[in-house]
C-alpha cells in the first residue's frame, strides 16, 4: 500500500511538474514594484588596459621624454559610480558620484575630490509641465552620437566611448513643456543660468561672469528640432540648431549646426612661435542610424569642426615637438618640450582637434543567436590627414547586472598625422561592470 | 416565389457574417485588451534554449491611440532607462548618457524576441487596417495590413475569441508574408475596474529557434495623464508618475 502510494506520488510529480514549473515561471510578485521614496544604486567597474607604445610618435616624445617604459605599459582602472535619490512630494534630491582609481607606471592616482560629484541637485516639479533644478547637473545637448558641436552647456564627449556619464556644472535650470495637437506636437523651453566664479565652474571659462544658456525644443512634423544658445562672457557667444527624424522604421537621420562668435585659436609654428587669431567659426554634423534586416546597426556621422586645426597647423605642432625632443636628447634642454606642453592642454590635446572627421560604428545584435552578445566595429577617421582609429569590441550582458566588454583599438596613420602621432600604436582593454 | 424566399433567407443568414465591421471589431479588441489611457506593470522574461532566464520589470503608461512610455525598474543595470513612443517616433533615454536618442521600432532595447514596438505597443487599430475577416470556429481571424511604412510589421494575422473579443494568437509577418514572430495570449485574469484580459503574453520566433520571451502583466489600471508626460523633456521624470 505504502509502495503504491509512493508510486502514485512519483507519477503525479512527473506528470504535473512541468505545469508547476510553468506556474512558477509566470509569477510576478507585487512587492517587486512597490515604490520607495529613496533609491541607492550604481556600479563597480574594473578595467585593465594594455597600451602598445609608439616610441617614434610626437606625443610619446612629449610625454615620455624622461622615461623608458619599454614597448608596452599596463594600466589598471577601478571605478565606483554611486547614485542616490530621495523623493518627497514635488521635491527630489539626486546625487551621482564617481570615484576613479588608477594604477599605472606613475603609481596610484585617483580623480580630484571636487570632481567626484558628477551631479547633485534638487529638483522641484509642481506639474508635469514644469520642472526646476538647482545644483550640479549635466546638460547634454545635441543629437549626434559621437560628436555634439551644439553641446554648449556640457563637457566634451569622448568619441571613443560616447555613452560614458559626464560631470556636470553647477547651474539653475527649468523645463517648461507644452503639448499640442497638429503638426507641432511639443514645445519645450529650457533656460539655464551658470555662475562662473572662483571654485564654482571655474573650468568652464573666464571667471566672475554669470552665463545664460537656453534650449528651445520643438517636435514639428515628427522631427525633433532644438534651437540652442549660450552667452555671458565666460565663453564667446554661440548659437546652434539640431534636428533628428525617423525616415522609416529602421532609418534615422540627425544633424547639428553651431556658430561660434569671435573664436580664438592659439597656434604654434614649427619654430615655436605662438600666435592667436580671432574668427567666427561654424561647426556642423550630419548623421544617420540604419538598421538592416539582419540586425546590423550602422551609426554614421560626418563632423566638421570649424574651430579645429588645419593639416599644416597640426603638422607644425608635431614638427616643433620633434625639434624639442631632439634638443632634449642633444643638450638635455627641456624648454621647447615645455613650451609644446603649454599649448597642448585644452588646445592641440583636446578631443578631435582637427577639422573633418568621419565616424562609423557597426553593431551586430546577437549573432549566431547568442543572446545579449553584441560585437561592434568602430572607426574614427580624420579626413584631413587620412589617419584613423579602428576598434573592434565584444560586449556581453547575459548575466543579470553584469556587463563584459573586450575592446581593442589600433591607431593608424603616417607621421605628422593625428592618429599616427598618438603615444600608442594600439590599446587592448577589458571592462567588467557590476550594477547594484 | 419559392426561389425568392430561399434567396431572401440566404441573404438574411449571410448578413451577420458580412456585417462585421472589421475596424470596429479591431477597436473593440484594443479596448478589451487595455483602457485607452492606463498604467501597468510588466515583467519581461527572456528564456534561452537551455532554460536560462533574464528578467526585466517595466512600468508603462499610455494615453490615447499614439502615446506610450515605458520605464525599466529592474534589473539594476537597466533601472531608470525609459522608452517613449509618440506615433511613429521612438526615443530611448539612458540615465548615464543623459539625453534621449531616437531609436527605430525594429531595434530591441532588451535583446531577445521582443522589439521596441512590442514593448511600446499602441492600439492595433491605430497602426493597422483590417483587410479581411474570416471565421474559424470560436474565433475570428483578422488579416491586418500596416497603415504606413513606419510600422514594425507589414502584416498581422490576429486570432480573436468570438465571445470575449480578445486576441488569442497573433502572427507578425513581413510584406512577403514571412513569419517574424508569433504572440500567444494566455491566462485570462480579472485586473479589477472591468479589465478582464490575458495576463501572460508569450512569443517565439523562427528567427530565434528555441528562444522565447514572456510578458506577465500586473496592476493594469485606467489612469489619465497630461499630454506633457509623453515628451522627450519629461523622459527623465517618468518615475515620478508611480504612486
Amino acid at each position: 500500500m505504502i509502495k503504491r502510494y509512493f508510486l502514485f506520488s512519483a507519477l503525479f510529480l512527473i506528470l504535473f511538474s512541468p505545469f508547476c514549473l510553468a506556474e512558477e515561471e509566470y509569477k510576478f510578485d507585487i512587492s517587486e514594484i512597490e515604490k520607495k521614496p529613496y533609491h541607492i544604486g550604481g556600479y563597480l567597474e574594473f578595467r585593465p588596459i594594455l597600451f602598445g607604445l609608439d616610441k617614434d610618435a610626437s606625443l610619446y616624445k612629449l610625454k615620455f621624454f624622461k622615461r623608458n617604459e619599454g614597448k608596452t605599459v599596463e594600466e589598471y582602472n577601478g571605478k565606483l559610480q554611486l547614485e542616490g535619490s530621495l523623493e518627497k512630494g514635488i521635491a527630489r534630491l539626486f546625487v551621482r558620484t564617481n570615484f576613479d582609481l588608477k594604477y599605472s607606471y606613475l603609481g596610484w592616482e585617483h580623480n580630484e575630490t571636487k570632481r567626484m560629484i558628477y551631479e547633485g541637485y534638487l529638483s522641484l516639479k509642481p506639474s508635469p509641465s514644469l520642472t526646476f533644478k538647482f545644483g550640479k547637473q549635466t546638460l547634454l545637448w545635441g543629437k549626434g552620437y559621437a560628436f555634439n558641436p551644439v553641446a554648449f552647456a556640457g563637457r566634451p564627449k569622448d568619441a571613443d566611448d560616447p555613452e560614458l556619464a559626464l560631470e556636470g556644472f553647477i547651474a539653475a535650470s527649468a523645463d517648461y513643456i507644452k503639448s499640442f495637437g497638429g503638426p507641432l506636437k511639443t514645445l519645450a523651453v529650457t533656460p539655464v543660468i551658470f555662475p562662473i566664479y572662483k571654485h564654482i565652474n571655474d573650468d568652464f571659462g573666464k571667471i566672475n561672469r554669470l552665463n545664460f544658456a537656453a534650449k528651445l525644443y520643438f517636435l514639428l512634423y515628427d522631427t525633433d528640432i532644438d534651437l540652442i544658445g549660450l552667452t555671458g562672457g565666460s565663453k564667446t557667444n554661440r548659437f546652434g540648431i539640431d534636428f533628428s527624424r525617423n525616415i522609416t522604421s529602421n532609418f534615422e537621420v540627425h544633424g547639428e549646426f553651431a556658430f561660434f562668435n569671435n573664436q580664438i585659436k592659439k597656434v604654434i609654428d614649427s619654430q615655436g612661435k605662438i600666435s592667436e587669431s580671432k574668427f567666427d567659426a561654424k561647426s556642423y554634423l550630419l548623421g544617420l542610424r540604419y538598421l538592416t534586416p539582419w540586425d546590423t546597426t550602422f551609426i554614421f556621422e560626418y563632423y566638421r569642426n570649424g574651430t579645429g586645426f588645419t593639416y599644416l597647423e597640426m603638422k607644425d605642432y608635431f614638427t616643433f615637438i620633434d625639434k624639442g625632443y631632439d634638443l632634449f636628447l642633444s643638450k638635455n634642454n627641456e624648454s621647447l618640450l615645455k613650451k609644446a606642453s603649454s599649448v597642448t592642454q585644452g588646445n592641440y590635446g583636446r578631443p578631435n582637434p582637427m577639422r573633418d572627421y568621419l565616424y562609423l560604428r557597426m553593431t551586430q545584435k546577437e549573432p549566431f543567436n547568442i543572446l545579449y552578445f553584441t560585437p561592434a566595429l568602430t572607426t574614427v577617421m580624420n579626413l584631413n590627414d587620412k589617419s584613423f582609429s579602428l576598434s573592434p569590441e565584444f560586449f556581453y550582458t547575459g548575466f543579470t547586472n553584469w556587463e563584459f566588454r573586450l575592446k581593442g583599438t589600433a591607431l593608424i596613420g603616417q607621421r605628422k598625422t593625428e592618429f599616427g602621432e598618438k603615444q600608442n600604436d594600439y590599446r587592448i582593454e577589458f571592462r567588467v561592470r557590476y550594477y547594484f | 416565389m419559392k426561389k425568392i424566399l430561399i434567396c431572401l433567407f440566404t441573404l438574411l443568414i449571410a448578413i451577420p457574417v458580412y456585417a462585421i465591421d472589421g475596424a470596429q471589431l479591431l477597436k473593440q479588441i484594443d479596448r478589451n485588451l487595455n483602457p485607452e489611457s492606463y498604467e501597468m506593470y510588466r515583467k519581461l522574461i527572456n528564456v534561452e534554449p537551455d532554460g536560462r532566464k533574464k528578467e526585466y520589470t517595466l512600468y508603462s503608461v499610455k494615453k490615447g491611440v499614439d502615446k506610450v512610455v515605458a520605464l525599466f525598474l529592474a534589473p539594476a543595470s537597466e533601472k531608470g532607462r525609459s522608452t517613449l513612443r509618440l506615433g511613429d517616433n521612438m526615443w530611448l533615454y539612458i540615465p548615464n548618457v543623459g539625453k534621449p536618442v531616437r531609436i527605430t521600432s525594429l531595434q530591441s532595447v532588451v535583446g531577445g524576441v521582443f522589439n521596441n514596438s512590442d514593448i511600446l505597443q499602441l492600439d492595433y487599430a491605430a497602426e493597422y487596417d483590417v483587410e479581411k475577416i474570416e471565421e474559424a470556429g470560436n474565433e475570428y481571424l483578422l488579416l491586418l495590413k500596416a497603415k504606413t511604412k513606419t510600422v514594425a510589421y507589414d502584416r498581422i494575422k490576429l486570432w480573436a475569441d468570438k465571445n470575449r473579443k480578445l486576441p488569442t494568437k497573433i502572427e507578425c509577418l513581413t510584406e512577403a508574408s514571412m513569419l517574424i514572430k508569433t504572440l500567444y495570449f494566455k491566462e485570462i485574469k480579472d485586473f479589477g475596474g472591468g479589465i478582464v484580459r490575458p495576463s501572460v503574453l508569450e512569443t517565439d520566433s523562427p528567427l530565434y529557434k528555441g528562444y522565447k520571451s514572456i510578458f506577465i502583466f500586473a496592476n493594469i489600471k485606467q489612469r489619465d495623464f497630461k499630454d506633457e508626460v509623453f515628451t522627450l523633456t519629461f523622459m527623465p521624470n517618468i518615475e515620478s508618475l508611480r504612486k
